[in-house]
């Protein structure tokens, strides 16, 4: 592979060196080879170029692994990184790359191609990956000389568990690829899995067993994968509208007292399945001249109609997939568009009632929606809180609602209401003594608060500061006497407030970033963690960019090497998005 | 009366003396954006600047649950001396009221107007909006010279526009010397290293409390001019002004349950003669001001006033100390004679042949409503440019100054927004009336006054009519608490808030103003008061002496009067 004159290089590079300095060269010289450029190395910041590689392995036995991932939440990207480190260690080449940033024409030349992807919304690509999943499924490539596998990240708790990974994997066997191994379906405790399945595809690649690859034994099974969620009950005691008459919001605080300890981190979400709503599944049962006390069956148990389409199966805003196979159930044409069941029902008829229960057997399960838990263990012990903002939206030129925010900003006060736990293990506290930044403008407080709530009955020591944002002072200042509390005992040291509506120009929450960018570069830089906690567009996007500016000006670094700095503070686990 | 221990000091005391010229943290405290509220001390301070912080209070317990501070916001009051504006700015309060207020126009007791609901963030471009159309706020509020009151009608004198003219003059000598309300909200540049300024009348230490000055023209007392701590009280004679009685000592405010707190009407010290200029007069204005600020009692804001001085001093005991201060003694007192205390409603001619029109408007709230657009049609006369806008001590507006060849044109505006209808049925009950603002943004209210006593005048109406009193001027005035502001101790009958929806009732004062009123039942709920009235009403109607108005009826029977 190399001409004699390169390979003279080496073996005089090898004589010079120690074995510490060679594997520090190698990973360096990977490193280079996949992502073309080398990270730099910051002035007065130890970010230096970390030492990766611990075995070389002949240079003639390697191949070239592509190694492409699409995420949302970085659940891919880390574990393609991880996988990646794994890979060069083995001895071989990996071109570590995100789907969006994936050239097309190269599709047909890859040998071997590893696909670590999640599913996002209802079962849809992450939005990063889109296009590669538009164009896998249009193109006419042959991948006849692709070996390939996927590993699909997904979570148990939505009906289309891990689909998109499922469909790559589908897609790429029809036009041609080989399957190294089957897709692997991973739920959010998907290290260890993606570690094993990982030796599973090297395995097969090399067609030799792998040979241990770090000195610390990977600990298999010291705490088995938590499968399956991780239920709990709540009772409804509060439910308050925070914002005040005139908002055009509502952000609802609803307590529940919890019948056991519920073993939460702040950072820790809530997954809910809401009801439909009452009115809609009477029109639907009215359409189709049912009581709703009918039984019927869906997937493996029986239900009442009405019970069904009141708690179980999705009825608003269906996928295209299922107008499709509604179409080919009733005989009708109906064009390529998500569609409200009831709309289907009323526009589309069925034709007896046989084949109404053959449609809402077509149905899909009702998707878990996820809520960043308010409250704080330490500080709310027994209790749990949520603040959700009913989602609204426009159908037709009228105002509608979403569906789980609706449901539970309008649960009464009593009820008992089933939730599970979502960890978000990226989405922590920093140890006590670190300084932290806090970003979260509209619900993005919910885990804020928790955070807050948390370090206050805590006493810990690091500094924080927040920034806050809404649309108007008086109406929308959400746990305003809370966080006026929080500044006058100290606990918080800094607060920003960005009212958006407040005055002729729009201010958001990153343009008092601006404004503080001297003392908010002196916190980076002085170690403090970063949150940022809320609407992913455009706020994470936009909040991210002036954080790189921030970065960029007072730390005196180049756009990119700025940008590298964020993403080390990324790495190193000290800038974290909880953002959706 | 004790005498107070003079080395006892309030805490505003203290605030005011560590302002730097009533400047103290005000900016960073308008700056602060965690909340609408400023803290206690920069409360105290703005008030010199013609603020007061308020929350509304219908919406405490609301916002308290959604965890959300109460909705504060800023009420601002007008330096008005005398109280008249020129079009041109009648139209940018119109404007200032919408951008920056609720909106609503509120005429006060003291001829001058209040926004209300202005919100922190607001304040300083409301203030700068004011400055461009030369209006300002300074010293309407604080322990100062407030707005200066006159007697409001063109017609009560020939000599009205001097006498008039003194409100200005009275006002401007008594100013403030500070610049800061200059550096704070309009962005003057600070003078050098200096941080406060001389200031030979209210030094560093202000008044020991608020301090009203009203000057009236007999025989009309439509200002009250007793109830001032200086009241100016104009003496004419040929159709000459010779010169003014000065009394000194009103003041209306009681506390419920502090004995040593009582509502007073000014003594008449003595006259001092303007014939050969008012240098004297003016001088003597001025050191009624330095006799109650050295012996004004600063340890208790609520035994501070004028009216506690002077009878501490004595009457005569403060005229030694002015006359020493002046360099020269009064004269006594010119005989005067009030016979009336009223707004002249509808069309009237002064003099030189200028029209005024006075509209009711009730409580001073001057807005569009179901009953009139009387704001609308203010804006649309201003745009005319043909008449000036004058404010009333009984919450009403004149529009006036007009042509003899305009006022068609005016009258027709009146007419098409309603505000002649408005006024001219307005019973006599109701265009007499006056009730303080109260609920919703008062502090310090107890029970509601401007938002219920038009409803209880509805009631009282019909048992007027019952006894065919329809057309009687009593003159009745309601205020949320027992400070007074609707001077309802000065009424024939007045109705004093003591808890939600209920009253003290006073009767017995005069209906010119001269004699205070009487308590005569405790916290009466509506029916309670409807009863006491009938009552009351049942035997004035017949037992009145010819020509005997309710206030002198029912002081002359007042031990008759069952007391509850
Ligand atoms: C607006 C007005 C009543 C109205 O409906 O017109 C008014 C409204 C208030 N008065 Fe007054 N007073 C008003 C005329 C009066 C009068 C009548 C008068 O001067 O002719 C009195 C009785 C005369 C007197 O001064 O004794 C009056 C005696 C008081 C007092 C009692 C003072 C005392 O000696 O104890 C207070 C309370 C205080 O100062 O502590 C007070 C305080 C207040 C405050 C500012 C409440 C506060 O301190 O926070 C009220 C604001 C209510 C609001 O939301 O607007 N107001 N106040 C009048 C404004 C006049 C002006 O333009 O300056
Ligand atoms: C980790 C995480 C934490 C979160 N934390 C919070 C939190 O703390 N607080 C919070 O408020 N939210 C939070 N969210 C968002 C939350 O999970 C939901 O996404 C949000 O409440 C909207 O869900 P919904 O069921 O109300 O709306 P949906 O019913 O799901 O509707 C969402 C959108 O879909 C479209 N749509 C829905 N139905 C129809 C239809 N019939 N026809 C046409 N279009 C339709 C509309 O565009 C609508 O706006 C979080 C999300 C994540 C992932
Ligand atoms: C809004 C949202 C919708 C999701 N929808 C699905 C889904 O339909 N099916 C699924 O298997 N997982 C779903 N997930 C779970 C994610 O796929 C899972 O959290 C994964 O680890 C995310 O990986 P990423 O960070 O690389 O995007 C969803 C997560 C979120 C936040
Ligand atoms: S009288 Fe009392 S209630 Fe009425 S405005 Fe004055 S202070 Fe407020």
């Amino acid at each position: 592979m190399l001409a004699e004159a390169q390979m003279n290089l080496i073996n005089e590079l090898v004589q010079k060196h120690t074995k510490e300095e060679l594997i520090w060269i190698s990973g360096y010289l990977a490193g280079l080879a996949n992502s073309n450029a080398a990270l730099p190395a910051i002035n007065g910041n130890n970010h230096a170029i970390t030492n990766t590689a611990n075995k070389v392995s002949s240079p003639a036995a390697a191949k070239t692994i592509t190694l492409l991932y699409g995420t949302e939440t970085g659940n891919a990207k880390r574990a393609a990184a991880t996988a990646a480190n794994k890979i060069k260690q083995h001895g071989q080449r990996v071109k570590l790359v995100s789907a969006d940033q994936y050239k097309f024409h190269d599709l047909p030349k890859e040998n071997n191609l590893l696909v670590i992807i999640s599913t996002q919304g209802d079962g849809d690509p992450p939005i990063a990956a889109q296009k590669f999943y538009d164009h896998l499924h249009a193109t006419s490539d042959k991948l006849n000389d692709t070996s390939y596998a996927v590993l699909a990240l997904g979570s148990s708790s939505y009906p289309q568990f891990c689909k998109t990974g499922i469909e790559v994997d589908e897609q790429l066997n029809r036009l041609g690829g080989k399957r190294i191994l089957p897709v692997l379906k991973c739920d959010e405790d998907f290290e260890n899995e993606a570690d094993e399945w990982l030796n599973n595809v090297l395995q097969k690649l090399t067609q030799a067993p792998t040979p241990p690859i770090v000195a610390t034994p990977v600990t298999p099974a010291a705490k088995p994968a938590e499968k399956g969620k991780k239920y709990f009950n709540g009772i409804v005691v509060t439910n308050i509208n925070l914002n005040d008459e005139g908002s055009s919001k509502e952000t609802h605080h609803i307590e529940f007292t919890l019948n056991d300890e519920l073993d939460y981190k702040p950072g820790d979400a809530a997954g809910v399945i809401p009801e439909n709503q009452e009115e809609t599944v009477h029109k639907i049962l009215n359409l189709a001249s049912v009581t709703g006390q009918e039984t019927v069956d869906y997937k493996t148990e029986s239900y009442l109609i009405y019970n069904l389409l009141k708690k179980k199966v999705n009825i608003r805003n269906l996928s295209e997939r299922l107008v499709k196979k509604y179409a080919v159930l009733v005989g009708q044409e109906i064009p390529d568009t998500r569609m409200d069941f009831y709309d289907l029902l009323r526009i589309y008829p069925v034709k007896n009632s046989e084949q109404f229960i053959a449609a809402i057997q077509l149905l899909d399960p009702i998707a878990p929606r996820l809520y960043s838990i308010s409250s704080s263990p330490a500080a709310h012990s027994g209790e749990l809180h949520l603040t959700v903002v009913t989602d609204t939206f426009l159908k037709n030129g009228e105002k509608e609602f979403g569906l789980g925010s609706f449901y539970l900003n309008h649960l009464p006060v009593d009820t008992q209401l089933q939730m599970f736990l979502h960890r978000q293990k990226h989405f922590h506290l920093p140890p006590d003594d670190k300084d932290l930044i806090m970003i979260g403008p509209g619900t993005g407080l919910a885990p804020l608060r928790s955070f807050i709530a948390e370090r206050d009955a805590l006493g810990t020591s690091g500094r924080n500061w927040l920034f806050f944002g809404e649309q108007h002072f008086n109406t929308d200042f959400l746990y305003q006497t809370e966080i006026q509390g929080w500044k006058e005992t100290g606990v918080l040291n800094k607060v920003s407030l960005a009212f958006s509506r407040d005055q002729a120009e729009k201010i958001y929450v990153q343009h008092r970033m601006q404004e503080e960018a001297a003392e908010l570069w002196d916190w980076i830089n002085n170690g403090a963690y970063i949150a940022i906690c809320g609407a992913k567009n455009p706020m994470s996007k936009d909040v991210e960019t002036v954080l790189i500016d921030v970065i960029s000006k007072h730390g005196n670094l180049s756009h990119e090497a700025a940008t590298a700095y964020l993403a080390q503070l990324s790495k190193d686990g000290r800038y974290s998005k909880d953002v959706w | 009366m004790s005498i107070p221990n003079n080395n006892l000091q309030s805490p505003v005391e203290k605030i005011k003396k560590e302002s730097h010229g009533l400047r103290g943290n005000i900016v960073p405290a308008v700056k602060e954006p965690i909340t609408g509220s400023v803290p206690e001390d920069v409360v105290q301070l703005v008030k010199f600047h013609g603020m007061y912080l308020q929350d509304d209070r219908d919406r405490r317990e609301v916002r308290a649950e959604k965890k959300l501070e109460r909705l504060y916001s800023f009420m601002i009051r007008l330096r008005l001396p005398g109280g008249v504006l020129t079009p041109d700015q009648w139209l940018a309060l119109h404007h200032i009221a919408g951008e920056h207020s609720t909106g609503v126009i509120k005429i006060t007791t003291r001829q001058t107007v209040q926004l209300h609901g202005v919100y922190k963030s607001h304040v300083k471009p409301t203030l700068q909006a004011f400055n461009a159309a030369k209006l300002d706020s300074i010293a309407t509020c604080g322990d100062i010279n407030r707005n200066v009151t006159a007697a409001a009608h063109p017609v009560a004198s020939p000599l009205h526009e001097k006498i008039h003219g003194y409100a200005d003059k009275i006002s401007t000598m008594l100013m403030p010397k500070t610049r800061a309300y200059y550096e704070i909200w309009l962005d003057e540049e600070k003078l050098g290293e200096r941080i406060s300024e001389e200031d030979p009348l209210y030094q560093e230490r202000y008044l020991p409390r608020k301090f009203k000055i009203g000057i009236g023209i007999p025989p009309n007392n439509d200002v009250d001019v007793l109830t001032n701590d200086l009241g100016l009280i104009a003496i004419i004679e040929n159709n000459e002004l010779k010169g003014f009685n000065i009394a000194v000592g009103g003041g209306l405010s009681a506390t419920h349950g502090n004995e040593q707190t009582y509502p007073r009407l000014a003594s008449v010290l003595g006259y001092v003669s303007v014939e050969n200029g008012d240098e004297n007069f003016m001088k003597a204005i001025y050191e009624v001001l330095t006799v109650q600020r050295d012996f004004g009692y600063r340890g208790d804001r609520k035994l501070a006033r004028v009216k506690y001085t002077i009878d501490r001093l004595g009457v005569d005991g403060y005229r030694e100390e002015l006359e020493k201060r002046t360099g020269f003694k009064l004269e006594p007192a010119k005989p005067f004679q009030f016979t009336e205390r009223k707004d002249w409603y509808g069309w009237n001619k002064n003099h030189k042949g200028l029209w005024y029109y006075t509209a009711f408007v009730e409580n001073g709230r001057i807005t569009d409503d179901v009953q009139s657009a009387t704001k609308s049609a203010l804006y649309l006369i201003a745009q005319t440019g043909k008449a000036m806008f004058r404010f009333t001590g009984n919450q009403n507006i004149t529009v006036g100054d007009v042509l003899e060849s305009d006022k068609a044109e005016i009258n027709a505006i009146l007419e098409k927004f309603n505000v002649t209808n408005l006024t001219d049925n307005a019973s006599a009950i109701r265009r007499n009336s006056i009730a303080c603002v109260a609920f919703n943004t008062c502090p310090l209210a107890l029970a509601e006054a401007q938002r219920y006593l038009p409803t209880l005048i509805t009631k009282l109406e019909p048992v007027l009519a019952k006894y065919n009193l329809a057309d009687d001027e009593i003159i009745i005035r309601m205020t949320g608490c027992p400070n007074g502001c609707g001077r309802s101790p000065a009424a024939e009958i007045g109705l004093v808030g003591t808890s939600y929806g209920h009253y003290n009732l006073h009767i017995g004062g005069d209906r010119i103003g001269t004699r205070l009123n009487t308590k005569v039942a405790d916290s009466l709920n509506e029916e309670q008061i409807l009863n006491h009235l009938d009552g009351l009403f049942a035997s004035y109607s017949t037992g009145k002496h010819e020509g005997e108005t309710l206030g002198d009826f029912a002081n002359r029977t007042l031990s008759n009067v069952p007391v509850s």
